[in-house]
């Protein structure tokens, strides 16, 4: 693949730039520190997506916190990070939980599945498969908590109604308002689709 | 319309794969090595002097690298204000949200406890949140010169717009009626809130952040970190949405960059959601007097608007209200006066100057067409622009379309009835309005190369905000080169390895960098039918450079119909959206399964505006009370019914196979269509958005 410099689409606007700086604010590093105690820690054992694991916790991270930036697993969003848009729903013991409201010690002798638990052996989820085809995702930053609150529904509920699909997904915001489509893939995903009472355009 | 191979055909995301699958990166998924995380410290104040920042106890906190304030940063952020100098941490600060410091730490737990260490001192000044009141005598002056934002030619007047002249206007109508309405402030809460991650490589940026347009943010970092822009690179993967308020450069880009410079190590500054509600924009709130006269055969005779517009303290976009040029009208007169208040930030989202203004319009309108006894479908066919400005024929129209045939679709005469009719607890009602947004043509770059396993490898410098640019570009790269979509592969987001393109913003990247790829690929075509297929190792390569210009004696504009039919409970206020049909003349539509999901989301967004999303505040305190997606009652699954989604593809000269803009146009009529169905269900008006339960029962007392 081919590299393109931007130089030859930018116009430089030259020399005789003066970089802007930044300097440590002066005359206030006297104080002594304060006394910080220390960040109480806490060993769990957690599986994630059918790979158990043995992590020593601080007790203040949020599951989501653990999940993103501690096993790499940044499939899940956060798009409040209190319990309002639905971004990081993941399924803990097979519920969906807002992983931003829990924290990462509540996980300890759990399981939790993420978007990236959701393809088995190269294979999608019919879900996965039914967002593509019916464009559920627009930014996609909601889509895999979309997808998650659907695999909790589908999983007790095979095959829903549209209003079932309504009422199981309120919680997972999506401001692109993509909400027709997501319900759509849904009920392609479940196979009522044709059953449902809805219209598609 | 003649049939195309790829352009048209219903095509899903050619990224569908990595967005399903968690794959997609998002800027707050990259992790730096040492890298630091930053958290902004906010005013709680809408109005105050700083008399002192005391960093010293944050700054001996362990694992705190840097701390910016104004003592020690005074960089400019050129975006954030275009009539006054707007730094990075201001003084006094002007509005509840206010940057006064940032603080970049080893994680973010250490980062928050260390912006709570810092202690601020307050001189606390009278502060003033409603526009009229901003522009009366005695008001606090928020910036030097007064309240009254200057306008293009920095004078303190209002942005007017004339032609003929409203008093012969009001004089030969036989009736004049007159209204005002209000509209709100709504944050555009996109899911992904602001986070920028800024590493130094010697004096070489690299700034990764969700941005709708690398090519004017990779510009403007340059321009307010006083460096050149080749030493400045912007890459943005997968962003979360933005709705026009990650365009530009951003105060959280260049804190960010400024931290990293202290610390010599990556910096990721990451705002908390409430932070992204009250700290960086959302839709200006409206005061609109609308006064029209018409003769009794409905003939529109004249429009004026006089309105307001809230800004906050800063002028980062143009305050319009916009939407009279949808009407036929010999004379008009709007005048906008946009206002410096002590609320947060106004500026783009969605159409910025429309859906508010299209509200009061198209509310009044409706009003006009019941007292002369005419359908308000009529009345609209009758007095709809035929020449933008009743002066400059459009390159292409397909309003009157828009309006017979979604009026078809919606059965328009079966639930249209005459107001407040029926009785019973559920009161059901139809309504409908019309819009129209500038379809612009204008500069981008493309640049598309093929290898000898022809592969065609198209450079754009879009970012793709959820329009599925990035897809769009690739089908139109397939048509013009006659090859598979399979065949295209797109590179995007990255300064280092993408062109100039336009910034996604005024809905035109389909136009503009969709018009760029047209040439490339047409050029590309001529070199390969020259040399041959490349063999081996060698690629051929072509580039475009475009700045198309519609002619001077045309206009291209996209226009809009929707229709909406509600019930209300008498008993509660609460209003159901039951029905909806949306008919958008955008010229060709490159791709319908993709459109179609911007016209439901926009349609839909448009709905929550209508009936309850606002950013609420406080009059005594002038501090915002329900940032948040539950506090600001953003739409939600059970809030949305089914947006039904017809086409009118007018054949259009211009734009890349005769497409025209789409993103913006969504949201324009949606939220007059359900005010003016509210209104025909119970027979009386609301004027003030959101037209909430309480509002409702107001008007039903």
């Amino acid at each position: 693949m081919s590299r393109i410099s931007r130089r030859r689409f930018v116009e430089g606007t030259g020399a005789g730039l003066v970089a802007a700086t930044a300097v440590p604010l002066k005359g206030q590093e006297q104080r002594p520190a304060p006394p910080t105690p220390p960040v109480p820690h806490t060993a769990i054992q957690v599986t994630v997506n059918g790979t158990r694991h043995k992590i020593e916790v601080e007790d203040r991270w949020t599951l989501v916190e653990l999940l993103r930036d501690h096993l790499g697993l940044t499939g899940s969003k956060i798009g409040c990070d209190r319990g309002e848009c639905g971004a990081c729903t993941v399924l803990l013991d097979g519920k969906p939980v807002y992983s931003c409201s829990q924290l990462a010690v509540w996980a300890d002798g759990r399981s939790v599945q993420t978007v990236e638990g959701l393809a088995r052996d190269g294979e999608l989820d019919p879900l996965q498969q039914a967002f593509i085809e019916h464009d559920g995702p627009q930014c996609g930053f909601c889509t895999s908590g979309q997808l998650m609150s659907a695999k909790a529904l589908l999983n007790h509920n095979a095959h829903p109604t549209r209003d079932e699909v309504q009422h199981a997904m309120t919680g997972n915001i999506c401001r692109c308002s993509n909400y027709n489509r997501y319900v759509e893939s849904v009920l392609a995903a479940a196979g009522t689709l044709s059953a449902s009472a809805g219209r598609k355009a | 319309m003649n049939t195309l191979n790829s352009v048209g055909h219903p095509s899903h995301r050619i990224d569908a794969l990595q967005r399903v699958t968690g794959r997609a990166t998002y800027t707050g998924d990259i992790r730096l090595p040492e890298m630091l995380y930053a958290r902004v410290l906010r005013s709680p104040h809408p109005h105050a002097r700083i008399r002192s920042v005391d960093v010293s106890r944050a700054q001996a906190l362990p694992g705190v690298k840097a701390i910016l304030t104004r003592e020690n940063c005074d960089v400019i952020w050129g975006s954030g204000d275009t009539r006054n100098q707007r730094y990075l941490f201001n003084n006094p600060v002007r509005f509840a949200g206010d940057a006064v410091a940032a603080v970049a730490a080893v994680d973010r737990h250490v980062a928050e406890e260390a912006m709570r260490m810092i202690q601020v001192d307050y001189e606390t000044l009278p502060f003033v949140l409603d526009p009229e009141e901003a522009l009366k005598p005695g008001a606090v002056e928020i910036q030097p010169g007064g309240n009254l934002s200057p306008n293009n030619r920095n004078e303190r007047q209002p942005e007017v717009y004339r032609r003929g002249s409203v008093d012969d206007g009001f004089r030969a109508a036989d009736r004049v009626f007159e209204d005002h309405y209000t509209s709100s402030h709504i944050n555009n809460a996109q899911l992904e809130p602001r986070v920028a991650i800024a590493q130094w490589e010697g004096d070489h940026l690299t700034v990764y952040t969700p941005t709708q347009g690398i090519s004017n943010c990779h510009t403007e970092m340059a321009r307010d970190l006083k460096i050149a822009p080749e030493k400045v690179r912007i890459i943005c993967h997968f962003m979360g949405g933005g709705f026009g308020n990650k365009n530009q450069n951003h105060d959280f880009e260049l804190m960010a960059a400024m931290l990293a410079k202290q610390s010599g190590a990556p910096v990721k500054l990451e705002f908390t959601r409430k932070e992204d509600f009250v700290s960086v924009h959302g839709r200006w709130p409206t005061k609109q007097y609308y006064k029209i006269g018409v003769r009794n055969d409905g003939t529109l005779t004249a429009i004026q608007l006089r309105g307001y517009s809230g800004m906050g303290p800063h002028r980062k976009s143009s305050g319009g209200i916009g939407g009279i040029e949808i009407y036929q009208c010999p004379h008009v007169e709007r005048s906008v006066y946009p206002v410096y208040t002590n609320m947060a930030v106004s500026a783009n989202l969605r159409a910025p100057d429309y859906p508010q203004g299209v509200f009061g319009l198209e509310s009044l309108m409706d009003d006009i067409a019941y007292a002369l006894q005419m359908d308000p479908l009529d009345f609209r066919l009758k007095n709809m622009t035929r020449k933008f400005n009743d002066q400059t024929p459009y390159t292409s129209i397909g309003l009157e379309d828009c309006l017979r045939r979604g009026a078809e679709a919606f059965e328009w005469k079966k639930r249209f009835h005459a107001p407040g009719e029926g009785t019973g607890p559920i009161k059901r009602g139809a309504g409908m309005a019309m819009g129209s947004f500038f379809s612009n043509m204008g500069r981008s770059s493309a640049v598309i190369d093929v290898d000898s396993r022809g592969m065609y490898h198209v450079h754009v410098g879009v970012t793709d905000v959820g329009t599925a640019a990035k897809t769009t570009m690739a089908l139109i790269a397939a048509e013009e080169l006659g090859v598979p979509l399979e065949k295209i592969d797109v590179i995007w987001g990255d300064t280092d390895r993408c062109p100039y393109s336009v910034g996604e913003s005024g809905s035109r990247t389909t136009t503009h960098t969709g018009h760029a790829v047209v040439e490339a690929a047409k050029d590309l075509k001529r070199q390969i039918a020259a040399k041959g297929m490349p063999q081996g190792n060698d690629i051929l390569t072509a580039t475009a450079n475009t700045n198309p210009t519609p002619p001077a004696n045309a206009a291209r504009y996209s226009f809009v119909a929707h229709f909406a039919e509600v019930e209300v409970e008498k008993e509660t206020g609460h209003v159901r959206v039951i029905k909806y049909v949306a008919a958008h003349d955008s010229g060709r539509v490159v791709n319908p399964l993709t459109a179609t999901s911007q016209v439901k989301g926009g349609a839909t967004m448009g709905i929550g505006m209508a009936l309850h999303e606002e950013l609420l505040y406080d009059r005594a305190s002038g501090k915002p009370l329900n940032a948040g997606y539950y506090g600001a009652r953003v739409m939600t699954h059970l809030d949305a019914p089914e947006i039904e989604v017809h086409w009118i593809e007018t054949e259009d000269p211009y734009g890349p196979f005769g497409a025209k803009t789409l993103g913006e146009p969504t949201i324009i009529p949606s939220v007059a269509a359900v005010a003016n169905a509210i209104y025909n269900a119970i027979g009386k008006r609301v004027r003030d958005l959101p037209m909430t339960r309480d509002r409702i029962l107001g008007v039903l007392a």
